[in-house]
């Protein structure tokens, strides 16, 4: 923060609204589905807004594509656009665009007013988005809670099931209590450093000796971003908060939100040089690890069992920030991609499957899945083998570059750690595979069609998993090109 | 020396009613409190020497906004709380974890803050330069916390509605 | 100008077969399945007899690269393949018995429901073997290694209506997750200090490297953690448990995945790095030592099977302990040799068993059966030849290729050699008394009542009804041929490498020599020269001079001894006095139950390490944390709607605040933590 006032430019420029474009774009059509909503009617044409949304997301992400060409910075030093927040715009919209069309299905078989759920989507990513440029840690703070908030709503859309207003609740309540110690952890670096833009935070963390004061704001932010990415110990709430939430949801709220939170730990732990990173991550990653891969052992829910792998998964990719800078960045994005794409896919499967009331959920609802829809089961196979880090899906390139840069850090015991651990996860996503395809289905009635939109989900995320599993070099390649841009 | 003794005693009453808030049972007592805490911050933010700031606490978060919370508090009729179990875990760790913390940043603070005093007035206080940091600096920040509030109010919409089918919605039309 | 042989069609017509069948293969009729899947499968074969065919005009190794594929800063690894004499005879080996055992399936599974999904599996596992025989990177090699393992594990639990092929399958699949994690590792280390992953820059920085001497080094390390990962796949002590019970797959797959190819990729790959071995001689050793035991231990728990494919299994593990032997004693080309060798006898022996199984309508204990010789006499002979070969009979493959071992073990330590022939010995005895329990004596079996039979083997219904209408049979024409052509290969595959003391030139031992030796270290200054041929991986007829050939003659006499000793005790255990073995058993009760019951090895790991992860999920973060706090909760709140008042009065009691209690724990601990490193 300068105190001394900037005479030079009283007011922003042009470029200065192009580098908030996609931020502009899913607001005003975030705008456009609040006024349209009461208009337009519900009861015949349930896909309208929806559709809306769906294009506003595109040009959110046509617009991170302009965007990309004109990089610098905007606001008065607020945001900033490199390739690193292109990256993260790019993922963010279109997770935001997949999960629009995933939910068209599973709004209309719930029976939910649609209105404000896709205008929330939208909103939330304008958060996100902020957060991968934001280089100013009151914006991530606004931008923080403007994604978090939403997605505190939109866990708790099933109004008629009093597990969604519960895990809404809870998740809200919780939330609000780890953003709490962000906040602080914003105020003491502040204290300790004189400011709140993290480029000068950097100069002067790099300067002089570093107060003690900064080593307890990094801790301070770390409890409320480790929270939102569900890292261990502040893991508890996912779980609970997953089962609840509409399943297409917990597909948004396990990746999106998590990309973000992830640009901005990037950012905090390698811009600004964290002090004392390697021991907090070292931690956090073998927990996380441990206790999701352990937790999901025993699920007998799906969803659940999902969200134990989420928590592994976390730490999976903490294990990228103990790596060193210019091999962690690249390989912790592209894993926030690989991931992405299978877990959205997988929630897409269960989103579909779940029927109204999401009535089924648990493992034995998923007996004979493969006879009874070969394509589904297909999808839902790919996905959960792109989870256990199998050779060409992204997942085994994701956790590939992720141990390589850890182990090129020397840290041999936290990647032996994480090699167990993807060797015990391998068994909760088999006993998914075993039940879909080797069981007897428990019923026999005809599963509803997989609509066109649902379709072209399934087919975008299916498809990116095995391109990242395949060709994961051109991906890679900007991911390294953006670490550089955020060394710099 | 007299700043710093007020200082200690308006914290002191910040932090006592903000513990009343969590105790009372009855939600008007804990309005009530919150608007101790509201009031004792404004004296605060004043002794520290930003004026503006202390009127705008006083006039927006205890004069109107905690008239609307008793104003919800009376329309809703809500009464007492029922008492629920304590939970093991947050008394064996969650309490001696908090207060642990609390303690640890408290001794950062006094013993390696690093930082100089900086006498009151120092910092940005008058409207002129709150205005400047806020419409200029903080420009983006500001507007962006539009989209907050907005969501706020649509999360506040979504949830209180009852739920409602749109088989009732067809049963209505 | 190296001429272009499009090597990267020899994995991708497996592949389209593969995707054909896959995608179509439902609404096909059975005829089509198998032509599409055959003639992929014969491509495949054919092209790799045309590298045969060119390979004198091609520089060595030859590299051709397809596409470029992750070039990320100064990584880098392509879509590229590499052939030299190493993966030439793998290529012959897995196309050409693979080829034959496609052939065999036609007959076995013609009767099976999913018909098409099985050579679906098939033409898969082939496209993933034979990138992984081809890749000219690790990394490459680690997709084809990965790929095997999930082919496998879908053929094994192939016949999923059975919970044990089911779990059997993800046992495979586990146990060898564990070996993979270790070659990962070893790739790390490998891209951490040679930047690479291609073979030729590896094996160039490693070759620069000096040996390594008792204190662990970096080539040490990725030797033993390469060893991990051989271990995983290849079915070694201490990751050996999942093959036996991979059994519960069709036959055709136990021959052509759990015998001839996929188990030997562990061989190929020590074999690959040579290099990195060969200048670590503590990994070395401990491959030996890991090989030698495997290969005894296997041998005993064989002997007390009476599952007819169980021995095989247990037969294969212990021959690969053979393999691994080899390498241990740095005898690569016998290793590679005896790969070979085996994966025409074994191939031909679990052919054979299917056969046997087929006849007799599903039934695989061999204490049911009995006097089949009379009856599937083509069978019986065909199986007769492999089980001379693999027993070392002279003048079959088995003999050539055991004996060559045998006799390089003896030159690094007379240990290995005492160990090995003592295996020989079992391994004949146990391979005769397979033999004579199925096909001398009586017939056992349940002749009339081909129910129970049913109820044991479900999936296997329909051949064993058919069997209830024709009796025992012989196998059809298309299974018997295959059995012909590996029994011709058996018999005469040995002939290429025979040593130069039996009046042989070694051919294969010197075809392969320009891969092992090139690059071995120099022990004496003396041969330091470059180009010269450096000592450890000598010729045969070098080591002559040395010990001379007499002696060898002799070790080699002693090892037909073992093996015709092993012949007699089975013939008068199993066919003079079948009361025998029941009185030897009784008398030695424990140690017959511990080798019966596998030295109870399944449980021990079962105790160690799969109860205390599983049931401590269960017991603490299930019963503890979630039932416990969360169900408990959630059952009292299940009933109808609610509204936000009423959850978030529900939500006030308990479990948030623990949730709460947690978060803000961990967050002491965090701060703790922080302030202890920025004051230290």
């Amino acid at each position: 923060m300068s105190l001394a006032f900037q005479a030079s430019q009283a007011l922003p420029r042009g470029t200065d609204y192009l580098r908030i474009l996609p931020e502009l774009v899913l607001s005003i059509f975030g705008m456009i589905i609040m006024v349209l909503d009461p208009v337009v009617d519900q009861r015949r044409n349930q896909k309208a807004l929806g559709t809306l949304a769906l294009i506003g997301s595109l040009a959110a992400i046509a617009s991170t594509l302009w965007q990309a060409r004109a990089p610098g910075l905007a606001f008065w030093n607020m945001v900033q656009v490199d390739t690193f927040s292109v990256f993260f715009h790019f993922l963010i919209t279109t997770i935001t665009a997949v999960v629009i069309l995933t939910s068209y299905e599973y709004m209309e078989v719930q029976q939910i007013r649609v209105g404000e759920y896709y205008a929330l989507i939208l909103f939330g990513a304008v958060g996100m988005c902020l957060m991968s440029s934001a280089v100013e840690l009151v914006l991530i703070f606004i931008a923080l809670e403007i994604s978090s908030i939403s997605t505190y709503i939109l866990a708790g859309f099933r109004r008629r099931a009093a597990i969604s207003s519960e895990a809404s609740i809870k998740y809200f309540l919780l939330g609000s209590f780890a953003t709490a110690f962000f906040l602080y952890g914003v105020a003491l670096m502040f204290g300790a450093t004189g400011s709140t833009s993290i480029p000068t935070i950097e100069q002067h963390l790099r300067s002089g000796s570093i107060p003690v004061l900064a080593y307890v704001a990094i801790a301070l932010m770390f409890v409320g971003l480790g929270f939102k990415v569900a890292a261990a110990p502040f893991h508890v709430w996912t779980p609970d908060v997953y089962e609840g939430a509409p399943a297409p949801i917990v597909g948004f709220m396990s990746t999106a939100p998590k990309a973000a939170v992830f640009a901005v730990l990037l950012r905090i732990m390698f811009q600004i040089h964290a002090p004392g990173r390697l021991g907090l991550i070292w931690v956090a990653a073998a927990l996380s690890m441990t206790l999701g891969n352990i937790g999901a052992l025993v699920q007998q829910n799906v969803k659940r069992l999902l969200a134990y792998s989420s928590i592994a998964h976390a730490g999976y990719l903490l294990v990228a920030f103990a790596a060193l800078p210019q091999n962690g960045i690249p390989s912790a994005m592209f894993y926030t991609a690989s991931y992405a794409a299978m877990n959205i896919g997988a929630f897409a499967v269960v989103s579909h499957f779940g029927g109204a009331g999401e009535r089924y959920v648990t493992l034995e609802d998923y007996s004979g899945l493969g006879r009874r829809s070969p394509v589904l089961a297909a999808a839902l196979t790919l996905f959960l083998l792109s989870l256990i880090g199998i050779p060409i899906t992204a997942g085994f390139f994701a956790k590939f570059y992720v141990f390589s840069a850890a182990l090129q850090a020397n840290l041999v015991g936290l990647v032996i750690i994480g090699v167990i651990n993807s060797a015990v996860a391998a068994y909760y996503y088999l006993r998914v595979i075993v039940v879909v395809y080797m069981h007897d289905p428990r019923d026999e009635s005809v599963l509803p069609a997989v609509p066109l939109e649902l379709g072209a989900a399934l087919a975008i995320t299916a498809l990116t998993t095995i391109y990242l599993g395949l060709l994961p070099g051109r991906v890679l390649d900007y991911a390294s090109r953006s670490a550089g841009d955020l060394l710099h | 020396m007299l700043h710093l003794v007020l200082f200690l005693i308006f914290g002191a009453i910040c932090v006592a009613g903000a513990v009343n808030l969590l105790v009372q049972r009855h939600p008007i007592n804990s309005a009530l409190s919150l608007v101790a805490v509201m009031a004792s911050l404004a004296v605060e933010y004043l002794l520290l020497g930003a004026e503006f700031v202390a009127a705008v606490q006083v006039i927006v978060y205890a004069g109107a906004i905690m008239v609307l919370f008793v104003f919800v508090i009376m329309l809703l009729n809500a009464g007492e709380e029922a008492r629920t179990g304590g939970s093991r875990v947050a008394i064996l760790f969650g309490i001696p974890g908090m207060l642990a913390g609390s303690l640890l940043v408290a001794w950062v603070l006094i013993t390696h803050s690093g930082t100089q005093e900086v006498s009151a007035g120092a910092l940005p206080g008058p409207p002129r330069e709150i205005a400047n940091l806020l419409f200029h600096d903080f420009l983006l920040p500001f507007e962006v916390t539009s989209v907050l509030v907005l969501i706020a109010i649509m999360g506040a919409v979504v949830l209180a509605a009852r739920p409602e089918s749109i088989e009732q919605q067809k049963r209505e039309g | 100008m190296t001429p272009d042989l499009h090597l990267w069609l020899i994995p991708v017509l497996p592949l389209i077969g593969a995707a054909i069948n896959g995608f179509v293969g439902r609404r096909l009729t059975r005829q089509a399945i198998v032509t599409v899947a055959i003639a992929f499968c014969g491509a495949s074969f054919a092209m790799a007899l045309y590298v045969a065919l060119r390979f004198s005009g091609l520089a060595i190794p030859h590299l051709e690269t397809l596409a470029p594929w992750i070039r990320a800063g100064s990584f880098q690894a392509d879509f590229a393949f590499y052939v030299d004499q190493l993966s030439l005879v793998m290529l012959l080996v897995v196309t050409g018995v693979g080829l034959l055992i496609h052939i065999y399936s036609i007959g076995y599974m013609w009767e099976e429901g999913g018909f098409y999904r099985f050579f679906c599996y098939l033409n898969l596992f082939m496209f993933f073997m034979l990138t992984l025989v081809l890749a000219s990177n690790y990394l490459l090699m680690f997709i084809g290694w990965e790929g095997v393992g999930l082919a496998s594990y879908l053929l094994i639990g192939f016949w999923f209506t059975k919970d044990s092929a089911a779990s059997a399958g993800k046992k495979a699949f586990i146990v060898n997750r564990i070996g993979d994690f270790g070659f990962l590792i070893a790739l790390f280390l490998m891209i951490k200090h040679f930047g690479t992953l291609n073979f030729d820059r590896v094996f160039q920085f490693a070759a620069s490297m000096s040996v390594e001497n008792a204190t662990a080094g970096l080539l040490t390390a990725i030797g033993l953690l390469l060893m991990v990962g051989a271990a995983g796949k290849s079915a070694q002590i201490p990751l050996y448990v999942w093959l036996p019970d991979a059994m519960e797959g069709p036959t055709p797959v136990s021959a052509l995945i759990h015998a001839a190819t996929m188990v030997t990729a562990g061989v190929y790959m020590i074999a690959r790095s040579h290099v990195i071995f060969e200048r670590a001689p503590t990994a070395l050793m401990v491959v030996a030592i890991i090989g030698t035991l495997t290969a005894l231990f296997a041998a005993t728990i064989g002997i007390a099977q009476t599952d007819i494919k169980k021995v095989l299994a247990y037969s294969t593990i212990s021959q690969l302990g053979y393999m691994f032997l080899a390498c241990g004693v740095a005898a690569f080309s016998a290793g590679i040799f005896h790969l070979m060798t085996h994966a025409f006898f074994k191939g031909l022996l679990f052919l054979a068993a299917g056969s046997v199984i087929h006849a007799v309508g599903g039934e695989q204990d061999m204490r049911k059966m009995g006097g089949l010789w009379r009856k599937i006499p083509w069978t019986w002979a065909t199986m007769l030849i492999a089980t001379c070969a693999i027993a070392g009979i002279p003048g079959l493959s088995g003999f050539f290729s055991k004996d060559e071992i045998l006799w390089r073990a003896y030159q690094a330590s007379w240990a290995y050699w005492l160990v090995g022939v003592v295996t020989a010995f079992l391994t004949s005895f146990y391979m005769f008394r397979l033999m004579y329990m199925t096909f001398a004596g009586e017939y056992r079996g349940v002749t009339s009542d081909h129910s129970i039979v049913q109820e044991q083997a479900p999936a296997r219904s329909r051949p064993s009804a058919a069997q209830a209408h024709h009796g025992i049979h012989e196998s059809p024409r298309v299974m018997l041929i295959p059995l012909a052509i590996l029994a011709f290969l058996s018999i005469v595959g040995g002939w290429i490498g025979v040593p130069g003391s039996l009046g042989g030139s070694n051919r294969f031992d010197r075809f392969l020599g320009p891969v092992f030796r090139a690059t071995a270290p120099a022990v004496k200054p003396q041969h330091a020269a470059p180009g010269e041929t450096a000592p450890p991986e000598q010729t045969t007829e070098g080591l002559e001079s040395h010990t001379g050939r007499g002696t060898e003659l002799a070790f080699t006499g002693i090892s037909v001894f073992a093996a015709l000793l092993g012949l007699y005790l089975a013939r008068l255990l199993y066919l003079r006095r079948p009361a025998l073995p029941e009185r030897i058993a009784a008398a030695l009760n424990g140690l017959y139950a511990a080798v019966a019951n596998k030295y109870y090895v399944d449980e021990l790991y079962a105790t160690l390490f799969v109860h205390p992860v599983v049931e401590g999920s269960k017991h603490i973060l299930w019963h503890g944390m979630d039932q416990g706090v969360i169900d408990a909760t959630l059952d009292n709140s299940a009933d109808a709607t609610r509204h936000v008042s009423d959850s978030l009065r529900h939500m006030q009691s308990g479990n948030l605040r623990s949730y709460a209690g947690w978060v803000a724990a961990g967050a002491a601990v965090v701060i703790a933590y922080m302030v202890w490193t920025g004051t230290r």
